[in-house]
Parts: C-alpha cells; sequence; structure tokens
C-alpha cells in the first residue's frame, strides 16, 4: 500500500501547492455567483414552500466547484505527466495499475471536497443554508466527485493535446453542469424542456446534494441515489481500464 | 538464476518491426553494454522490460516475469529513461523522497543524500526541479533509479548532455555499486564508455541481435579488422619493399595501414634488413567502434 499512499500524497500535495488557483479560485467564483445571482433573482420563486432563491443556490454552488475541482484535478495531473513525461516514474513503478488509478482517483476526490467545504465556508452566510440529511449530502458529494474526477482522468488519458482537454471540459462538461439545475428547478419548466433537463446525468448528482441542505428534491432521491452509484462505477471503470490497458500512455 | 532474461522478445508498431526475436541473458554481476544505432531497437527493449511496452515473448528480472509477476519485477529494476522527463511541482529532494515512496521505501535520507552528492545536485537539492538543466535533470534521473537500491540498474544514454568530468565521476559512483554487486544494463552512444566499463557487450541492429559475447571476445575477433601503425624513423628512411603498405608520410613519421596485427613482425623485420633506425612505433588497433562498424556492414 505504501506506493499507493506516497502517489495520493504526491497528488494531493500537487494541487495543495498552488491553492490559490485550486482553492481559493473557485471559492472567488462561487461567492460572485452568489452575489450576483442571489441578489437579483431573490424574488425568483423556487417552487419550494420556505426555501428562497439565495438559499437554494448555495447547494448547486458547492456542487458545481465540487465537480469542476474533481474533474478538473484528474484531467490536469495525467495530462501534465503525460507532456512532462514523468508518468513514466509511475508506470514503471512496482504498484498495480488498479492503485495508480485509486490514487489519482481519490486526490480528485479530496480536492473536490476540500473545495466544497471551503466554497460552503465562503457562501453559507448569503441564506442560511444549514444541512439537514449529512448522509444524503455525503453521499452525493463522494460518489458525484468520483464521477466528474471518473470523467477527468478519463479525458486526461485520452487528450493527447491540451486543446483536446480543454474543448472536452468547454464543450461537455462545463454545460452540462451548469445545466443541472444549479440556478434553476427543473420542476418548474413545462413539457418537453423538463424531460430533456431530467436526462442530464449531472442534475441527479446535484439535486440529491441539495436534498442534504433542504430535504427536497426535484427527482425521485432513490433513483437519484442508485442512479449516481452505478454511474460512479461504470465511468471508474471504463477509466481503470483505460489506464491498465495504457491506451495513449503505454506504447 | 538470471540478472535478466530475454526470451524470443518480439515487438511491433504496426507494420514496423522494432524487435525481432531478441533472446539474451544478463548474469548477476554483469556490466553489459546494449550497442545500437538510432532507431536499432535499444529503448523499445529498455521499455519492455519496464512494463510501459506491450510485447510478445518472455522477460525474467530476478526471476519474476515482468508480465505475470510484475510488482516483484519492478522492485529489482531501476531504470533511467532516455527521454527526459521531471515532475515540475516537486523539488530535487522531494523527487527522490516520492521516488522512494513509490518503491516502499521510507527512511532513507542518508541514502538520498549520498546519491545527491554522487550525482553532484548536493547543491540543488532545495531547488524545484523547473529549474535544472538538462545534464542536471539526467543526472537526477540517475539519482531516481537507484534510490530503491536496486539488484538490476538500467541506463539508457544516462550521459547525455552531462559535461565531461562530471561524466567521469557519475561513472565512477556506476562502477562502485558495480562493485557492490549490482548488475548494470547500460546503452550509450560514448563508446570509449562501453569499452572501458563493460564486461560483455550486445549489439542489436534494426530489431536483431548482431552480436552477443564478452568483451574479450570481440577484442579478440577484431585481430582481422585492419590495424595502423605509425613508425617514426631516424632520417626519414624506409624500406621500399613497404612501399603500397604506407598511406600517410609526414615527416619521419609514417603511417602504415595492416590487414591484421600478425603483419607486424614481418614489417619489423624487412625495416631491420634495410637498416631503418627505429625512433618510436605506435599499433592503433581497431575501437570498439571500428569493430561495431563492421558488425553493422556484416
Amino acid at each position: 500500500m505504501q506506493p499507493f499512499i506516497q502517489l495520493t500524497k504526491k497528488e494531493i500535495y500537487r494541487f495543495m501547492s498552488i491553492w490559490i488557483q485550486t482553492i481559493v479560485g473557485p471559492v472567488t467564483t462561487a461567492i460572485l455567483y452568489q452575489l450576483i445571482f442571489g441578489s437579483q433573482l431573490s424574488k425568483l420563486p423556487t417552487g419550494i414552500a420556505g426555501v428562497s432563491y439565495a438559499t437554494y443556490l448555495i447547494p448547486g454552488l458547492i456542487m458545481m466547484q465540487v465537480l469542476l475541482n474533481s474533474f478538473g484535478n484528474g484531467s490536469s495531473s495525467l495530462i501534465q505527466s503525460k507532456y512532462t513525461g514523468n508518468i513514466i516514474f509511475v508506470l514503471m513503478a512496482p504498484i498495480s495499475p488498479f492503485l495508480i488509478y485509486c490514487a489519482y482517483l481519490v486526490s480528485s476526490i479530496v480536492r473536490g471536497i476540500i473545495v466544497g467545504f471551503a466554497v460552503f465556508v465562503g457562501i453559507y452566510w448569503f441564506g442560511g443554508c444549514v444541512p439537514k440529511s449529512i448522509t444524503s449530502l455525503l453521499f452525493f458529494l463522494i460518489f458525484g466527485s468520483s464521477i466528474a474526477a471518473g470523467l477527468g482522468l478519463i479525458a486526461g488519458i485520452i487528450s493527447e493535446k491540451f486543446d483536446q482537454l480543454s474543448g472536452f471540459q468547454s464543450f461537455i462538461i462545463v454545460p452540462l453542469i451548469y445545466l443541472a439545475g444549479i440556478f434553476f428547478n427543473p420542476h418548474n419548466f413545462s413539457g418537453f424542456w423538463q424531460h430533456v433537463a431530467y436526462l442530464n446525468p449531472f442534475l441527479y448528482i446535484i439535486d440529491g446534494f441539495r436534498y442534504g441542505f433542504i430535504a427536497h428534491s426535484s427527482a425521485n432521491i432513490e433513483f437519484g441515489a442508485i442512479f449516481v452509484f452505478c454511474l460512479a462505477i461504470v465511468i471508474n471503470y471504463i477509466g481503470y481500464m483505460l489506464i491498465k490497458k495504457g491506451i495513449k500512455i503505454k506504447h | 538464476m538470471h540478472a535478466l532474461e530475454i526470451k524470443n522478445v518480439f515487438k511491433s508498431y504496426g507494420t514496423f518491426r522494432a524487435l525481432n526475436d531478441i533472446s539474451f541473458n544478463v548474469e548477476k554481476g554483469d556490466f553489459v553494454g546494449l550497442l545500437g544505432v538510432n532507431g536499432a531497437g535499444k529503448t523499445s527493449l529498455i521499455s519492455s522490460i519496464a512494463g510501459i511496452n506491450s510485447f510478445n515473448g518472455t522477460i525474467k528480472v530476478m526471476g519474476h516475469d515482468v508480465i505475470s509477476d510484475v510488482v516483484q519485477a519492478k522492485y529489482n529494476l531501476g531504470i533511467v529513461p532516455q527521454e527526459l522527463a521531471f515532475d515540475p511541482f516537486l523539488t530535487v529532494y522531494q523527487t527522490l523522497k516520492f521516488q522512494s515512496g513509490l518503491y516502499g521505501v521510507t527512511n532513507n535520507k542518508d541514502w538520498i543524500d549520498e546519491v545527491v552528492e554522487r550525482v553532484y545536485l548536493k547543491d540543488k537539492i532545495n531547488s524545484n526541479t523547473r529549474s535544472l538543466s538538462g545534464g542536471m535533470k539526467r543526472r537526477l534521473m540517475v539519482a531516481q533509479a537507484l534510490v530503491h537500491k536496486p539488484p538490476l540498474i538500467i541506463l539508457d544514454e544516462p550521459t547525455a548532455g552531462v559535461d565531461v568530468e562530471i561524466r567521469k565521476s557519475l561513472w565512477e559512483f556506476i562502477t562502485e555499486l558495480h562493485n557492490k554487486g549490482h548488475t548494470i544494463l547500460l546503452t550509450t552512444h560514448y563508446l570509449e564508455e562501453v569499452e572501458k566499463l563493460c564486461n560483455k557487450i550486445i549489439m542489436i541492429d534494426k530489431g536483431n541481435i548482431i552480436a552477443k559475447s564478452t568483451k574479450a571476445e570481440l577484442v579478440s575477433q577484431s585481430s582481422s579488422l585492419p590495424t595502423t601503425v605509425q613508425i617514426e624513423t631516424s632520417n626519414g628512411e624506409f624500406s621500399h619493399e613497404l612501399e603500397g603498405k604506407i598511406i600517410l608520410r609526414e615527416g619521419n613519421l609514417f603511417t602504415l595501414k595492416l590487414d591484421n596485427s600478425d603483419e607486424l613482425l614481418p614489417i619489423l623485420n624487412l625495416l631491420k634488413i634495410a637498416n631503418v633506425k627505429i625512433n618510436d612505433i605506435k599499433i592503433n588497433h581497431p575501437s570498439l567502434e571500428d569493430i561495431f562498424i563492421n558488425y553493422l556492414h556484416r
């Protein structure tokens, strides 16, 4: 286990050594969103009794940064390692592909959780949002960030250039996260657009995480939990297989 | 048990065959030179041993198969890869500490300090790897391969870009490790390094082994290769019978080409008969480079 622990520690050290970019940056962005949307749209009905828009926004913004940072950690670490060539030292070391994958995954989840906590501290006082279900909150936090981390690792493995990774992030991940009910309650949509909104897998992560704060979900919470759990397993299995087969890493 | 066993190894990239049925063994305590021109297959072979290349065939490190028993095989192996690689987030010390941890080694500060000193990076120990020159990065990679004191050390062009003085010291350190029982496999473009250090030599070309034997055997085979001899006479006189052998004359200094070293004695006899007074004689035996080129042209 020592090689696994070392690799995980090194990966955590990597993002902590650039904490202004990796921790303070996301908190600042979340505060800005909260200030702008929370104040300007404060009268917007959330469709949930006793829940103001500012309160509704808080869990969404926390999870948005959790997902973006979990994704960003795995993807940027892997592509940088490939670019500077230092991934060879990990590949040559006596550590199995499974533990290599786990080390990158765990460190990405840790980054997501640290950023999530920092964002919570930064914005909770805007809407007085106090967690109501810690189990639900932790479940969706861990499995949600593992989905984003897994997608980040897959993107980092298959991307050969930084612009490919950037395209993956800008055109797929960011739109899916932004349209996953951070800023709006998908239940307020009608007909066709409501169906479209519920096709977004990230919606169930944010919805379930928000349930942990306000004890109310737009979609069925049990379905959401099972879906998020299964998706986390599938995405990370694919990621592990890519590392195991050495796709775009080994020759 | 061999330190390294390579049996019927094939490796292709698409239709290009980089390794074609490579088989050889490296015994414990050997210092082996792996020679080949660029693209001969040296790095493909080393990458296969390192477990970062897929291949067909069998490779064992200290008796451990690099596919089925990969973790044990890797514990016994330290490799300096040819491509410069570094972690831009770490200092020299952190790099070596992390590298040790990857091999399950902790509390090895003394050894890290010694290795850092021996690769001349002591004053850079707390510098970020980004600030190192190419030669320093190469030396850091040598240190990385040694942190877990592997029984088998593979060096793929470890002295490329390293200046002459430090290169010499680096070889002293590697030789010391060899004397302590480490087995070394080396590729380098500096053939004089191989000539000086290695006891066995393997030559590969276009993915095939073209020669493998001890250095002594290779050198003894080279008696059939052309030798040159420089003879300085006291008054510029020379035997007429030897005119055909002279390839260069500079004043009293005559350079003769011999088909092999056995011709030398008859030449000296002819000079004696011609009453030529010899001031100095220098024999230029074929170098490893000549032997290598000779094999390449076979």
